[in-house]
């Protein structure tokens, strides 16, 4: 395995909590036929299992599943950031199966995994990303979410760096911030990612301000979201960024840049952003918070 | 591959051994212009053929004569495969990226999965192939086993053939046998013989490759006969026209196995034209280049006409895995009919 020299390194066996709120939802969503396909498949041998996982759409329907806002928030109290909000119901049937692997044997659980990725489509891979917060001995698939991150797929880099929370526990900084600048990049949406506020740091602040010096230089612009991940790290070079921001025509920048001020302990920061009364009252009273800037 | 036109030789095609590559050819050349008006809204769907030994050029000229689906065997890549990595990779690009360049062209790309029989010889790799095969066949898009059965015909190739068609019994998949060049009646019989002590439905098999010597039997038995047209062997469409005004169009569907080898990714087409000069009624005309087909592969439950019948609308610049099939500032469709090339 690549060390990434990750602060967190946790032997982590997922909760039969989680297994059964899938398994709820899937009860939800399916026909009698089709659930008892997935119960079938989930108690067979191994490769049964894995054939199971990759025939999940032969025998279950695609159809986006709903799901009771109440079970939704249950998942989110147990795995903090993990959702199946607009899956779709053979996303949620192949990610369940993949807990039903049995893990008793580590050797045979990752090479089975590792099979499982190896031989995937488009669709098995984001069910395989989908799950990697939910599959045991997660430091072991590092590589492979790192890998994801690298991927020109959309679908599948969505599926490790929206609504996942296997980043924020596992990643290297070095990963996150590649993760955080690929998500910016290719204009998505970064407030998607789960921990985005949890892992800001430094180093990925004074990254983006190159970015925005770059785009700058070529003309463009730059997504007023990226300032979010800047306010604790303001300095001199990322406080001429601000002065850049409130001389803006775009209001959305101007709105950044004070957003960005009031999470800043830099004094200049400060007497900045008091130069721009209206704005300053807006954040203070909360009427304008990140929420308006995210698309 | 190389061609020397010094040696009156030409390159064997898969199913074919050299020693019999030389032959006058039975295939008869047609224009396009002289036959494109004959097959005017007639709709194709190919049963076998190797797009990925096949051009952008045979892709586009395919839809002009109006294939809108086909079926891409699994098969024998011409260079023999070391490792189980080149078969994993061969077989994800079944899925994946043949599958979405046939999609620019507006052709529906379907696919069956299986050990060849050459490279059932190698039995150590065999081994490994047939430990991933299942998570191979029950993919999306995948209409059936294929193209399996007998080359040499030895034990080895029976072996993988027995195991891979207790395979599709378990997937609930079509089978697509391939028969031998060398002693094909005896081998077509033995693998019928074969599929049946196997207990399959002989509804769910495609005797691929056939000729007059083994039609009959093929149809006697239940199964599907297909014929592949493909110039310089021994079945060309003038011939092929003869079978079907012989035999009918019942269970009988052609295809073209172009591949690495010369042969015609429009055989299909060419064919159909020329059953429309020899007065073949239209339907039957459609069963066996369209119909017969679908019906047979689409017991697979992999099969959805809506899918291509309609036509589905072409964007050459959407992108698989970030990439396209257009290289930097290329124009979507270039013009075939102008010398320049730009």
């Amino acid at each position: 395995m690549i060390n990434f020299g990750n602060p967190v390194s946790v032997s982590y066996v997922m909760s039969d909590f989680i297994k059964q709120k899938l398994w709820e939802i899937i009860i939800l969503n399916t026909s009698a036929q089709e659930a008892e396909w997935l119960r079938q498949k989930s108690t067979s041998s191994p490769m049964e299992l894995m054939t199971g996982f990759v025939a999940v759409p032969r025998s279950v329907s695609k159809k986006i599943i709903s799901i009771p806002a109440q079970v939704q928030a249950e998942l989110n109290a147990e795995l903090k950031g993990f959702s199946v909000e607009n899956w779709s119901l053979a996303r949620l049937s192949r990610v369940w199966l993949l807990t039903q692997i049995d893990a008793s044997d580590k050797e045979a659980y990752v090479k089975n995994i590792e099979t499982l990725f190896d031989t995937a489509e488009m669709n098995e891979l984001v069910a395989l990303y989908s799950a990697l917060p939910l599959l045991s001995f997660p430091e072991q698939w590092l590589f492979r979410a790192t890998d994801a991150v690298r991927s020109n797929m959309g679908f599948v880099f969505d599926a490790i760096a929206l609504r996942n929370p296997y980043p924020e526990k596992y990643f290297s900084e070095l990963a996150w911030n590649q993760l955080v600048l690929k998500t910016i990049f290719n204009d998505k949406p970064v407030h998607l990612i789960e921990g985005l506020e949890n892992r800001a740091n430094e180093k990925l602040a004074a990254t983006l301000s190159d970015f925005a010096h770059e785009r700058w230089a070529a003309g463009r612009s730059v997504g007023p979201q990226v300032w979010r991940l800047v306010g604790k790290y303001i300095n001199e070079t990322l406080l001429s960024d601000m002065e850049h921001l409130f001389q803006s025509n775009d209001p959305a920048d101007r709105k950044a840049a004070a957003l960005a001020c009031a999470e800043s302990d830099f004094p200049a920061a400060k007497d900045l952003l008091a130069r721009n009364h209206e704005l300053e009252n807006a954040v203070k009273s909360g009427s304008l918070n990140w929420a308006e800037l995210e698309y | 591959m190389c061609l020397n036109h010094n040696e009156n030789t030409q390159n064997p095609s898969h199913f074919e051994e050299s020693e019999e590559a030389n032959v006058s050819p039975a295939h008869r050349e047609i224009a396009w212009n002289e036959y494109k008006d004959l097959i005017k809204g007639m709709q194709f769907f190919d049963p076998h053929i190797h797009m990925v030994s096949r051009t952008t050029d045979d892709y586009e000229a395919m839809r002009q004569a109006g294939i809108i689906a086909l079926i891409e065997p699994a098969f024998w890549v011409g260079q023999p495969r070391t490792g189980l990595s080149s078969f994993k990779d061969y077989y994800s690009s079944l899925v994946g990226w043949e599958r979405f360049r046939s999609s620019q062209f507006g052709i529906k790309h379907y696919c069956t999965m299986g050990l060849n029989s050459r490279e059932a010889n190698n039995e150590p790799l065999a081994e490994q192939v047939m430990e991933i095969l299942p998570l191979y066949i029950y993919k999306e898009g995948v209409v059936g086993v294929g193209e399996i059965g007998f080359d040499d015909q030895t034990p080895a190739e029976e072996k993988y053939y027995r195991l891979q068609l207790e395979l599709a019994k378990e997937a609930k998949l079509p089978v697509q046998i391939h028969t031998p060049h060398r002693d094909k009646k005896k081998g077509t019989i033995r693998s019928m013989e074969i599929a049946l002590e196997h207990g399959i439905d002989p509804s769910w098999v495609i005797i691929d490759h056939n000729n007059e010597e083994t039609v009959k039997s093929v149809l006697d038995n239940g199964f599907w006969a297909a014929f592949t047209i493909y110039p310089f062997t021994k079945m060309g469409n003038e011939r092929m026209v003869k079978v079907v005004e012989q035999y009918g169009p019942e269970r009988i569907m052609v295809n073209s196995a172009a591949d690495w080898g010369i042969s015609d990714p429009l055989a299909i087409p060419k064919t159909a034209a020329l059953m429309k000069m020899r007065g073949i009624p239209d339907e039957t005309i459609r069963l066996v280049t369209y119909q017969n087909a679908i019906d047979a592969f689409g017991k697979s439950g992999q099969i959805d006409v809506t899918d291509f019948e309609a036509g589905h609308a072409v964007d050459q610049s959407a992108k698989f895995h970030g990439n396209s099939i257009l290289r930097g500032g290329q124009q979507p469709a270039s013009a075939k009919d102008s010398l320049v090339i730009r």
